[in-house]
């Protein structure tokens, strides 16, 4: 009887090594294990043996009907991992295959650009206000220190709306300035206020004019400010911008509103020695700004004698140019897909 | 405006600072440099050479067969064509190899036979002047071999400055001003202007009379015989005057150009024998009075113009230009030199009026120094003196008006100097600094009395804020440490409108594909009547950039429809959004009122269905329910309102719909017209606009308050009910039908089917429903469900139709 078991053990252990699929080691299982296989029948005879013999063959027994049935086992994992294996490799697919289109919206260059910078601005603690763009003269010229015999009045520079004589003229903004005014009368000092918005100049269109176009003013007021906390201000902004920091230097530059006025140059974030945008100068002329005239702070209501500030002005649509290369300014308007779909939210 | 370093040299030593220096100099201390353009470079190859040897052509006549020694080993035959070549003569020499002006470059060459190796030039070649006749004559002692440019000083750098960034520096407008800057910034000394010239003691017989002092603050005239009449210039004044783009015509003009270059002063000289009387006015113009200038312009003149006039007519546009009827020409022997300070605003009306800008108007628009008149003259008067022995100045000048100009006394604080700018600058420097740019300093303390030059004072030196500015760029704007701003932590106040607007936005090109514009504020006057409005109803602009634009939008519909045929050839549909302004006339206050509008256009196939779902309307529907679902507010929605069409002229009759709440309107949602699409030349296309007023949005939103409620502890019935109903009940009455039918155990309800065809009567459309059914205190039973669907029942045959079973 021992022999036999044995004997029957090892034939299992060696059916089970070399079946070769799923099925063919059922069959295997039952002709050892089912109901009339070979080892159940053995097992029914267990009770024809002596009482002496019987506990010790009955233990071998059941050993190895566990080993054979644990070797079944592990055979039927390895053998379903081969037809699982071999399923996979015979499905032809194609992968390279695109999934279902998603179409896309997209955002205006020079919002993008106005958006972020809002959100560096607002970060620093600014104020981010607004103005009408129908404004009137004293807004747009008087209070910012404009000679009344200013070129920048005439109607070859400035869109004036028709107005009925002995009426106050009115005239579609021509920079974003009246809203230094307007905020500091909303607001009085100190502020810090950024005012993004759309002006209009009286310009004939080519690749880089525009009657319509974006800027945002910059105002700072209060106590004993000077050039240094402009210059501290707009390299941060910048570094915001640019991701890292770059290298200023300030121009002497003419703006009646401001005093001392300045050009703000910045080193092009775009090459080292010299490129098409920098026009291999390596800088980029950035920003008009200044020290805000006593006047302007007197016409908007605040004591020069007790406030000072400085004030700068971004043109959005030249930085939007800059920013993503953008070479005719009359894209801007156009509403055309293709312009319009290449810049993502 | 051309400056050449030369020139400037006059007056300051900058001889060992190069170009390049100067103008980064210029550039961080005064005015920008545009460009810097190296004169002579052009000729540097062109060397002084002596005729050795000159035969005619044997086969042309006109030519000579000449040898030339250039200071090289071996000798060079060239062949000439100039009549005034001869043994002997000292010339300019192109030799082989060498490249003249126009990229010309000099080869080997064999003419009619005979071999020529270079080119013996002319002035106009090597572009010493407009025109030449022969070749250039050089003196005897001109030195073989040497570069031409070195032997005639031609080597120069011209300074392109940005005119622009010179605007308010009536100072800069000439050399003398470059050069007093350069010496404040290089501290070195300026000479003084040289217009020292003793005035003969004759007394004129000359009157002047100014009508208008305010226009003219004063008017110099001086008499001078110019004997042999104008003649060409000295070789130097023309290069020099070549050098920074101004022509040269003969010497009397040539030196009065020379000194506007040099002073930045205009003057002016007229043929005293044409002028009739010897009384000279400076007076408005008589109205349509017509007038020709020197270069031929014809001009109607205007009564606020300024004109020169003698006895009988006008002589001049006072500052911009003189009149051909006394131009000085070659039979002239005597002239009227005028030099004079005209008001900037009057010049610059006139000069743009009849679109005549010359280099006098541009310089008299700065508002120039009066002292200018004085100086000019005598300058004029000494160069013309001192190249001719044949012009003499004839009497003293008359002088009418002042000069003065009305000089501030400015106080400035220095430790408030030092604040502003950010840099430690000592006092002494502060004076040194004011001092070389010609303010006079008096120290007081704390503070400084400062007297502003009288060529500061016309305009840009007006209070103690422009002196801490000359201060700070005389001193260096590289020195200026950044430093932080120290400022309350608090939240910046914010624009509700704003910050809506932009998430809506972003909503729109996130969820719904839209891609943001801009587009004009200003529409064609052509569009107020497709609108069924007139231009009056309209915001008009006075002077529009283009004259068939003239109105201020009162909604962007349009603007953003005339967007579309850019792009229908490869985009079928799109969808177009921008966040922008409508301007309207209020009639109480008279202001202008300028709408927030939040608008989206979109644009698909002709053949879409009209409604439902995939309906242009029906897309805009859905946008606009997640926009408002967005902010909460449960916008209601009225179908084809009747005021519509009138406050919206594009919109169509039959496919719109009013957006508002709590009876406030949040805008419209319409089919955009097919008449207007088509007069905007989109073709084949139907256009369905969405005009959100974002201030309204504002207001909803305020108004809106987030309630929360539990998740129901108690499961929902869901029951599907179908009703037939004649097809002129549309959805907005069998959704109200079911709801109502619901009542309060509605919980939610959507359309899933709309069907008409074979199981239904003629004239009836089927409108499918699911209805979930929810009591938020127990579980709903079957009765429920049919009482609902009784209700159900009985609300499509108050309807004219039925439920379907």
């Amino acid at each position: 009887m021992r022999e036999r078991l044995e004997a029957l053990c090892d034939a299992g252990l060696a059916a089970a090594a070399v079946a070769e699929s799923v099925a063919q080691l059922a069959e295997v299982e039952s002709s050892y294990l089912g109901r009339t296989g070979a080892l159940t029948a053995q097992l029914k005879e267990l009770g024809k043996l002596d009482a002496a013999e019987r506990p010790a063959i009955g233990k071998l027994a059941n050993e190895i009907k566990q080993q054979l049935q644990s070797s079944f086992e592990a055979r039927r994992v390895v053998l379903k991992r081969q037809q699982l294996d071999a399923d996979l490799a015979s499905v032809g697919v194609d992968s390279s295959l695109p999934g279902p289109t998603v179409e896309l919206g997209s955002v205006h260059p020079v919002m993008a650009i106005a958006r972020e910078l809002e959100e560096i601005f607002q970060s620093m603690g600014f104020v981010v206000w607004d103005g009408p763009e129908l404004e009137s003269e004293a807004n747009n010229f008087d209070a910012l220190n404009i000679p009344s015999d200013h070129p920048a009045r005439e109607s070859h520079d400035t869109i004036w709306m028709k107005s009925a004589p002995g009426e106050d003229r009115r005239c579609l903004r021509t920079h974003t300035s009246p809203v230094q005014v307007r905020a500091l009368r909303e607001f009085g000092a100190p502020l810090r206020v950024i005012a993004p918005g759309r002006v209009f100049r009286q310009e004939v269109q080519d690749a880089t004019h525009e009657h319509t176009f974006h800027q945002m003013e910059g105002l700072v007021v209060g106590k004993d400010i000077g050039v240094p906390h402009m210059l501290h201000a707009m390299n941060s902004m910048l570094e915001g911008v640019f991701k890292r920091k770059l290298e200023t230097r300030l121009r002497p530059g003419f703006f009646p509103f401001v005093e001392p006025g300045f050009e703000l140059d910045a080193r092009c974030p775009f090459c080292k020695d010299g490129c098409k945008v920098c026009k291999g100068s390596t800088w980029i002329e950035l920003m008009p700004g200044g020290l805000v005239h006593p006047n302007v702070l007197t016409a908007a209501g605040v004591d020069p004698e007790v406030y000072s500030g400085f004030a700068f002005g971004l043109g959005l649509s030249r930085m939007a140019m800059l920013r993503y290369g953008i070479h005719d300014i009359r894209y801007m308007c156009s509403g055309d897909l293709r312009f319009l779909n290449q810049f993502q939210a | 405006m051309k400056i050449s370093l030369n020139w400037v040299g006059d007056f300051v030593d900058i001889s060992d600072k190069s170009a390049e220096e100067i103008s980064a100099l210029l550039s961080m201390h005064t005015a920008e440099v545009e460009g810097i353009e190296y004169s002579g470079a052009n000729i540097a190859g062109v060397v002084v050479a002596e005729v050795l040897t000159c035969e005619q052509h044997p086969d042309a006549d006109k030519l000579s067969v000449t040898t030339l020694n250039y200071g090289a080993e071996e000798t060079v035959q060239v062949v000439c064509g100039a009549p005034n070549v001869r043994v002997g003569l000292k010339v300019a020499l192109a030799p082989v190899g060498c490249v003249l002006p126009g990229d010309f470059k000099i080869k080997k060459a064999k003419l009619r036979g005979q071999l020529s190796q270079g080119m013996i030039c002319s002035d106009s070649e090597i572009e010493l002047s407009d025109a030449s006749e022969g070749i250039k004559e050089l003196p005897a002692d001109a030195p073989i071999g040497a570069r031409l440019i070195d032997y005639l000083e031609l080597s120069d750098a011209i300074l392109e400055l940005d005119n622009k960034s010179l605007t308010h520096r009536p100072d800069l407008w000439g050399h003398y001003g470059f050069a007093r800057e350069l010496s404040a910034i290089l501290k070195r000394p300026l000479k003084e202007y040289p217009s020292e010239f003793e005035w003969p003691a004759e007394a004129s017989e000359y009157t002047l009379q100014l009508d208008d002092q305010q226009q003219t603050s004063c008017y110099q005239l001086t008499e001078l015989s110019v004997g042999g009449g104008p003649q060409v210039s000295p070789e130097w004044m023309q290069q020099r005057l070549l050098a920074v783009g101004q022509c040269v015509v003969n010497d009397i003009v040539d030196v009065s150009n020379y000194v506007m270059l040099e002073l930045g002063q205009p003057t002016h000289a007229f043929d005293k024998d044409k002028v009739s009387g010897k009384q000279i006015s400076v007076r408005r113009a008589t109205a349509e009075e017509g007038f020709v200038t020197l270069d031929e312009t014809e001009c109607t003149l205007m009564a606020s113009d300024m004109v020169i006039a003698d006895a009988d007519k006008s002589i001049a546009l006072a500052g911009v230009m003189g009149g051909a009827n006394s131009e000085v020409d070659d039979t002239t022997t005597s002239i009227l030199l005028e030099s004079a300070s005209f008001d900037a605003t009057s010049v610059r009306r006139t000069a743009l009026h009849h679109n005549l800008r010359s280099e006098a108007s541009s310089r008299f628009e700065k508002s120039l120094d009066p002292n200018y008149t004085l100086s000019a003259s005598q300058r004029v008067c000494q160069l013309l003196c001192e190249m001719r022995d044949d012009v003499k100045v004839d009497s003293a000048p008359v002088f009418a008006g002042s000069a003065d100009v009305a000089s501030e006394r400015l106080t400035i604080n220095v430790a408030n100097v030092r604040t502003l700018l950010g840099i430690d600058i000592s006092d002494q420097d502060i004076d040194q600094n004011l001092t070389a740019l010609g303010f006079e300093v008096e120290a007081n303390g704390d503070d400084m009395q400062v007297l502003v030059p009288s060529f500061r004072a016309t305009k840009d030196i007006q209070s103690a804020v422009d002196l801490v500015e000359e201060v700070g760029r005389i001193a260096g704007y590289d020195k200026i440490v950044p430093q932080p701003l120290c400022a309350p932590i608090e939240v910046p106040k914010q624009l509700d409108y704003r910050r809506l607007a932009s998430k809506l936005l972003m909503r729109l090109v996130n969820n719904h594909q839209a891609h943001e514009t801009q587009s004009y504020s200003f529409i064609p006057d052509a569009w107020a009547k497709l609108q069924g409005l007139s231009c009056d109803d309209f915001i008009q602009i006075a002077n529009p950039v283009n004259d068939a634009v003239s109105l201020m939008r009162q909604n962007p519909a349009l603007s953003l429809l005339s967007q579309v045929p850019v792009n229908q050839r490869e985009f079928p549909s799109g969808r177009l959004c921008e966040f922008t302004k409508g301007y309207a006339e209020d009639d109480e206050n008279g202001e202008a009122i300028e709408s927030r509008i939040l608008a989206m256009l979109i644009w698909g196939p002709s053949d879409l269905p009209k409604s439902g779902q995939q309906s242009l309307v029906g897309q805009l529907r859905s946008v606009a329910a997640d926009l408002t679902g967005l902010l909460n507010i449960n916008a209601q929605y009225q179908v084809n309102p009747d005021d519509l069409q009138s406050r919206f002229g594009f919109a169509h009759p039959k496919q719109c719909l009013a957006l508002s709440f709590a009876r406030q309107s949040l805008g419209i949602i319409s089919r955009v017209h097919p008449a207007v699409v088509s007069a905007l030349g989109v073709d084949n296309s139907d256009v369905a606009v969405l005009l959100l007023d974002v201030d309204a949005l504002v207001d909803a939103q305020a108004k809106t308050k987030f309630k929360f409620s539990s998740p129901p502890t108690f499961p929902a019935v869901k029951v599907d009910v179908a009703l037939a109903l004649p097809t002129g009940v549309d959805y907005a009455a069998a959704h109200n039908a079911v709801s109502a039918a619901a009542g309060k155990l509605l919980d939610q309800i959507e359309l899933f089917d709309v069907y008409s065809g074979p199981g239904l009567k003629d004239g009836q459309h089927s409108m499918a429903f699911t209805v979930l059914l929810r009591a938020s205190d127990r579980t709903l039973g079957d009765k429920e469900e049919q009482s609902f669907i009784q209700k159900v029942s009985k609300a499509a045959e108050q309807l004219g139709g039925n439920l379907r079973s």
